[in-house]
């Protein structure tokens, strides 16, 4: 009896189990395309960077910071669904593990074809002020919409992506979370796009380590760039230099400069010239941040050097005169009347040393700034 | 009928290039937006420095030489703009800056202390002209210039803009 009771009891027992089992799986097969609203965080987003980098930042009033925004535009970010062809995010052509460019000179759009100028990194938005290699957008809101409409580039209006976005199970819950109401719009999207934007800060390079507690040790190479990289050239004096700081200088190496640094005679593409009319504009493009140089070739706006080498040989020979030339850059040499740096072999190696102190392992590999798609697959098949 | 065609032709290239010419006139011609908290915001052009009274500072320029630099003075364009000034610079208008810009995007600023003539006889113009010529492409067509300041990293050259803001 007792083993009859036994069997019956360990009958009932696996049938139990087997039911609770059956009842997991089931609520996991319904849930599994659902975030537990409790696994969103929420709160003021507390953002975190060195004192050196000073709060000259770029944040509107009527957009504060808040941890559920941020996983918002996170998803966004990476959100095929945003493109015509449900193929492309602006992880596309962001990517994490390339300081968030993509290696290419430019990039293919929804419909195949090639954007107009080099996708830029985005690192450390917070304190920019002007967006795009011309400057043309005042704020990560305004700018988060452009490439999103572009024909070339994701080519979706911004009530296309909206009414997409609605149509799913998970957006109208994230939208309530953040914003109080299921309502996707288009003005809800770049918002919480330019809130996740905000929170890619890089201050985790050797350098910074360098600036902070001087917790590392530099090379005599590394050290070397590095007083090349900020003094003037003054040939009179003796004094050999790069100068590079005079527009990638202070410690988030960017300044928020515009410049024709010389790249042609006549610049084919008219950089800012194109919206001021001003000749003296013919060329003169954003002084990109330097932080991770070191991984985001190839350069300039139109990717046309491949290598950090053939950047510094750019400069150290082949500035071309114009009248668009800016000013700085018409006279400074090594060499007296040089119109170019004129930099030795070693010295243009020195700055490729120091260049490479700028690469942040941590910010490319955090997973705040990855993916939140465990799904992401799912989405783009669909 | 070739005739007909061809002057059609004609008229619609010219109807076509009409408006892109004529955007590309206004847009050359330089200006410096003056904007903010002032009652009267304009852009100052080269035409209308002439128009205005004109005055002179002499600073050694990088090249170690001094240069005479003619212009405007910071302070009428201000007046001109409604910028409280002279008797009104008091009070919180003390927390009233200018923020300068060039077309390279580098900014500096003054407090509307700096530029008035109850504060100060220092002149800080708008100039126009280096030694009775117009400035060098690269540095103009207008660039501001401080009399007997050391450094020249406030003396900015191609100014595009003048922002007054009260300091927050």
């Amino acid at each position: 009896m007792n083993s009859n009771e036994t069997t019956g009891n360990h009958h009932h027992f696996l049938k139990r189990n087997l039911s609770v089992l059956l009842l997991f799986s089931l609520f996991i097969l319904v849930f599994s395309s659902w975030i537990p609203e409790e696994d969103i965080e929420s709160g003021e987003y507390i953002l975190k960077y060195p004192v050196y980098f000073g709060n000259r930042i770029n944040t509107p009033a009527d957009q504060p910071l808040t941890k559920q925004g941020v996983y918002l535009g996170r998803r966004l970010f990476y959100e095929t669904r945003l493109s015509a062809n449900n193929k492309i995010s602006c992880g596309s052509c962001h990517m994490q593990e390339k300081a968030f460019t993509d290696g290419q000179k430019f990039s293919k759009g929804v419909d195949g074809f090639l954007s107009d100028r080099n996708a830029m990194s985005l690192a450390n938005l917070l304190w920019v002020r002007k967006f795009f290699w011309d400057g043309r957008s005042a704020s990560l809101e305004e700018q988060a919409s452009v490439p999103m409409i572009n024909p070339h580039e994701m080519g979706q209006s911004l009530p296309v992506s909206a009414r997409k976005l609605q149509k799913t199970a998970l957006y109208p819950r994230l939208f309530k979370i953040v914003y109080g109401d299921e309502q996707v719009t288009g003005d809800r999207i770049v918002k919480a796009l330019a809130q996740f934007e905000r929170t890619l800060i890089s201050a985790d390079s050797r350098y910074d380590q360098y600036l902070g507690q001087r917790s590392v040790q530099f090379s005599e190479e590394e050290m070397k760039g590095m007083v090349l990289f900020n003094t003037f050239p003054d040939p009179e004096k003796g004094i050999r230099g790069a100068n590079c700081a005079r527009c990638h200088g202070g410690p988030k190496n960017y300044l928020d400069l515009y410049h024709n640094n010389g790249l042609d005679s006549v610049s084919a593409d008219r950089g800012i010239g194109m919206l001021t009319g001003q000749k003296t504009d013919r060329g003169r493009f954003k002084v990109p941040t330097l932080r991770n140089i070191a991984l985001t070739a190839p350069y300039m706006h139109d990717g046309r050097f491949e290598t950090l080498e053939e950047v510094i040989d750019h400069y150290s020979e082949h500035i071309r005169q114009s009248e668009a030339l800016s000013a700085f850059l018409q006279h400074e040499s090594n060499e007296k009347n040089g119109t170019s740096l004129k930099l030795k072999a070693d010295e243009k190696k020195a700055l490729i040393a120091f260049l490479h102190t700028l690469t942040d392992s941590v910010f490319i590999s955090n997973p705040k700034f990855a993916t939140p798609f465990l799904t992401v697959q799912k989405h783009n098949s669909k | 009928m070739k005739k007909y065609l061809l002057i059609s032709i004609c008229a619609l290239f010219i109807v076509a290039l009409k408006p892109v010419t004529l955007k590309a006139q206004q847009a050359t011609e330089a200006g410096v937006k003056i904007s903010g908290e002032v009652t009267a915001p304009f852009t100052v052009k080269a035409s209308d420095m002439q128009q205005l009274n004109r005055v002179s500072v002499s600073r050694k320029d990088r090249d170690n030489k001094d240069h005479q630099y003619t212009g405007v003075s910071l302070l009428t364009l201000l007046q001109k703009a409604g910028a409280t000034t002279g008797k009104e610079l008091r009070g919180e208008n003390l927390t009233k800056y200018a923020l300068v810009e060039a077309s390279d995007g580098y900014q500096v600023i003054f407090t509307l202390a700096e530029l008035d003539k109850e504060f100060t006889d220092r002149e800080i113009i708008l100039a126009d002209q280096m030694d009775g010529k117009p400035l060098p492409l690269a540095d103009g067509p207008f660039r501001i210039v401080i009399q007997d300041e050391k450094k020249p990293a406030r003396c900015m050259k191609q100014v595009t803009s003048i922002r007054i803001a009260f300091a927050k």
